[in-house]
This record gives structure tokens, sequence and C-alpha cells, in this order.
């Protein structure tokens, strides 16, 4: 038996390759927009909705106009929409055994987060880019800090929507995961105000959501909090309402990551 | 080759694992396994669903991490012999992403792999160049099997480990697959692998180890383990007009039984015996089955 040793091919002396990080990220960023249903919904639709809605509405808003206002509303939409379905799909990559195949690489854990992360902000920039873009190519109007500010807070805000799509996808495991973290989101923007303003109980309600907080301080700049229904949200309330979904998403995801550490 | 020599593909002293099952019970996947294979070696690895085959492996490849007892692979650790590319696997659990196509698919393992180079060799070597441009959620369970096997191969391993590798393919695919392993056995490659599929244990591997209760029950040259426990089966062919469609004519069967009960033939079956009789007689509930209680059962 021994003796097909002799004839081994391979040498032994091996020095620990180095993964190219860049070039993975790169195939799964192709991957990412090949998924026409999903660009659909982080690109198209938002931008359609403020072609509909925002185009050509002058009325005064805070240091800018309604235009501005639903074009901020419509990229929150678009990048969160975007980093919850690439964190809730990375989520059910891992369980569903694409993450064993990668322990079978040099590639730390680490490293496929990281990698994540990143594809996710690339994706989230794309429609907050493309939203800007057109706002301010028609009539979308604001204070240069409400301009820069809002794009900011609009992308990196974004990043809070990855722990959700993380945390969802644990908690519901399966292929579906990524999907009804979508579809929970159609409902938050309902209640957070992205598409209509809320007014009254719903208002009340609305405020207690995670896309209000994170929409409110991204338009905080361009409203100075005031409310296109009347009414005025101090500043403390969009800051603690992130917070505290900061804490509340990030304890859900570490309790799925256990859960499903649990199971092997 | 002095060092391939010397230190042992893998080599596993008192491993054991434990899981605790969804009611709080305890449940002892794998018990007191020691393990020693040398370089060029080819094993298979037979054992009932449960036996502990899968957690084995797992160990080995560094994804779960033994309760007790020590493992090195190539002389390193398993984590450490993953990461020099010198241990590799097709898992029964790894999965592939369905909106990659194949060459995609084996691009980004070889890209995390530091081996952009081997992509092309790797679709040759599994016989996929063909499909590259195709996405994996087109392919065949088949297919999709020796896409696994391919992304084994990107770190040009000297240690492949198979957990049931031609699960899903049909005849044909599974010669093809062992012809593709039997090429690459030839260049020296240390194989492992499980299967439930016994022929293969019997064709391809030249020594097997049985589990079962996460215990090794035999270790040994697969000929010794049939004929330990197999027995030796007379084969021979009837005559073309008693074998009707629905088998062989049982009056003509009859006539042969009584004709051999005089040489003392009892129990006549017709069937191809192999290491299938062995590996169902060593895995029998009682778990402390003699050989002569176990030749019993395989005759039986």
């Amino acid at each position: 038996m021994t003796t097909t040793a002799l004839t081994s091919a391979v040498p032994s002396g091996r020095t620990a390759p180095r993964p190219a990080m860049v070039a993975y990220a790169r195939l799964d960023l192709r991957r990412q927009l090949r998924d026409r249903m999903a660009m659909f919904f982080i690109v198209g639709l938002p931008t359609f909705m403020y072609l509909v809605f925002g185009l050509g509405s002058d009325d005064r808003v805070g240091s800018g106009n309604v235009a501005m206002y639903i074009m901020i509303s419509m990229a929150c939409y678009g990048a969160v929409t975007a980093t919850t379905g690439i964190a809730g799909s990375a989520a059910t990559e891992q369980v569903m055994g694409w993450g064993r195949q990668l322990g079978l690489t040099p590639m730390r854990p680490l490293g496929f987060v990281a990698a994540k992360a990143a594809l996710a902000m690339v994706v989230a920039a794309m429609p907050v880019t493309l939203i800007f873009a057109i706002g301010a190519l028609t009539g979308a109007r604001g204070a240069w800090s409400d301009w820069v500010l809002g794009a900011a807070i609009v992308w990196l805000g974004s990043a809070l929507f990855a722990i959700y799509g993380l945390a969802v996808s644990l908690v519901f495991r399966g292929a579906n995961a990524a999907g009804i973290a979508s579809g929970f989101i159609v409902i938050m923007a309902f209640l957070g105000g992205l598409f209509t303003p809320m007014s009254g109980i719903m208002l009340d309600i609305g405020r207690l959501t995670p896309l209000y907080g994170y929409a409110s301080l991204a338009r905080y700049p361009l409203t100075d909090g005031w409310l296109p229904v009347g009414g005025h949200d101090p500043l403390w309330l969009p800051v603690a309402n992130v917070l505290a979904w900061t804490v509340i998403f990030s304890l859900l995801a570490m309790w799925g990551v256990r859960r499903s550490r649990a199971r092997t | 080759m002095l060092r391939a020599m010397s230190t042992p593909a893998i080599h596993a002293t008192g491993l054991r694992k434990s899981f605790r099952t969804t009611d709080g019970s305890s449940v002892t996947a794998v018990d007191d396994v020691d393990l020693t294979v040398q370089p060029g070696e080819i094993v298979a690895f037979l054992g009932p669903n449960g036996a502990g085959k899968t957690t084995t492996v797992d160990m080995l490849l560094g994804l779960t991490s033994p309760d007790a007892g020590t493992i090195e692979v190539y002389g390193a650790t398993p984590a450490e012999a993953v990461r020099l590319g010198r241990v590799s696997a097709v898992m029964q659990t790894g999965g592939l992403l369905n909106d990659f196509t194949v060459a995609e698919t084996v691009q980004a393992i070889a890209a995390l792999h530091g081996r952009p180079d081997r992509v092309d060799v790797v679709l040759e070597r599994a016989r996929l160049t063909g499909l590259a441009g195709r996405r994996v959620e087109a392919c065949s369970g088949g297919e999709q099997q020796r896409l696994k096997f391919a992304l084994a191969l990107v770190p040009d391993p000297d240690l492949v480990i198979l957990d049931e590798p031609t699960t899903g393919m049909d005849v044909g695919a599974r010669q093809e697959f062992w012809q593709a392993m039997r090429e690459d056995a030839a260049l020296g490659r240390t194989i492992v692998f499980a299967t439930h599929y016994l022929a293969e244990a019997d064709e391809f591997a030249e020594r097997t180890v049985l589990m079962n209760h996460g215990r090794i029950v035999h270790d040994a040259a697969t000929t010794d383990v049939r004929a330990a426990y197999g027995g030796r089966t007379v084969t021979f062919r009837p005559p073309a007009d008693v074998v009707g469609a629905a088998g062989i004519d049982p009056a003509w069967l009859a006539r042969v039984r009584a004709a051999l009960a005089p040489l003392g033939v009892g129990d006549l079956e017709v069937s191809a015996a192999s290491l299938e009789a062995a590996f169902l007689a060593l895995t029998a509930e009682s778990g402390t089955t003699s050989n002569d209680d176990a030749l019993t059962g395989a005759a039986r």
C-alpha cells in the first residue's frame, strides 16, 4: 500500500496561499446584479416611485421641497432593501451548505462577513446614487448640507438593516427567509411613513417602527424634525429609535447564531 | 517523498464526540476512534446512517472539534491542513449556490484558495468543461456532485475525503466518477471515502473501515473483510429457457435444490453475495456479535 506513496506527484512542502478576497467579492457582486427580481426591488421600484410621487412636487419642506423629501424616503427604501436582502441571503447561504464549502478554504469567517458587508454597501449605494442623481436633475431642492448629510445617513444607516436581514434569516431558517425579511420591509416602510405620511394613531404606532427612525434621521437635515402633516419630532426621538432597534436586531441575530450553532 | 513515507496522511487517536439532542439527552456520535491512514492509501468508510462517519469526517476537516482525542493531518492540525490546501473534501452536506454558473463556482473557490490557475484543470478533470457556462440550478444531481468534486480538487490536495460522493448519480455517472477518481489515485492522492454503495468499496478501496455506533468494528484489507464476513459464493448461469420475465422458473429451482441436497447444500439463495453481506452481519443490532455468529448471519 505504501508503495503508491513513492509515486506521489504531490509536493510535500507547501505555503499557505492568500485568499483573493476582491476576486471573490467581484464574482459575488456579479451574481447579485444578475438577480433581476432583487435588483428591481432595490433600484427599479424606488426610482419609479420617486418619479411618480416626487417629480415636480415643489411645495416647501424645511430647507427644501417635497421632491427632496420623497427622494430621500425612496433612497432609504432602496438602500434597506439591498442590505436586508444581501445579509439575509448571506445567512441562508451559510445554513444551506455553501458555508461548509467555504469552511474548506483558507478564508476565515471574518473574511466572509467583510466580503458580504462590502457587497451590501456597494449595492446599497446604487439606488442612493441613482435616485439622488435623478432628483438633482429633476428639481429636488435643498441646502447642500441636506444633500450630503441625507445621502450619508441613508447609505450608512442602511447597515442597520443588514443586521435585521441577518436576524430574520437566522430566526426563519430556510430558502424563503430573505423573502420574508424583504416582505416585512414593505410593511415597515408604510408604518415608517416612507411611502406616504402618516397621521393620528398610525403615526404614533409608526414612530416605534425601525424604518421611521432611520428615515426621519436621514431627512432631519432637511426637515429639522417638522412633519408634513404638522407636528414636530425632537432629534432625540429618531436617534433613540435607531439605537433601540440596533440593540434589538443585534440581540435577535446573536440569539439566532447561537441557536444555529447548537444544532450541529 | 521521504516525508510522505514517514508522516501519515491521517493520524487520529482516542477521538470522541457527543451531541446534545433536542430533548436534552446526550448522544455519543464517535466513541474512542483510532485511525491511521498512510499517504497513497485508498480507504473506504462503511457504516449505517448514524454510525459516526460524517462526524468523523467533520473532525478530520476541522469543521467540528473533538471532545477528546487528537487528530493530525499530515502532521498538522486539520484546520491548518485545510488552510495549506493539503486536505479537501466532497461533503454530503456541502451546498452550492444555484445562481452561479459552474465556472463561476469554481472561480470563486479558486479565488479563495489563491489558485486561479487551477480552474481549467479541475473543470477538465471533473469532465465539466462542456458545462462551464451552465447555471448550477440547471445541472442534474450527478453534475452538481461532479462540481463539488471539482471544488475539492482546486487546492490540489494530498488527501481527498469523499462523504457519499456519488449520491444522486445514475449508474453511468457513478462509473464515470470512479473512473476519474481512479486516475487521481494513480497520481498518488490519498483517498478516504464514505459510501452506502457497498459495491463501490468492494471495487475501489484497498482497505475498508467499518463503523457502527460510533466505533470502528473492523479495519482491514477489503478482500479480508469480504473473506472473513461475506463467505464464499458459488455463482452459475441457468439455461436460458428457464429464465422468464418474472425471474427463474420456480419448478426448475426446486429441481436444483433437490439435486444439491445430497451434497449437503441447504438454503439456496439466488443473489450475488458481496461486501453487502459483511456489512449487514457486522452492523446487526447485537453490537458484540462474534465472527462465527456473523458468518451464520451472512450465510442466511
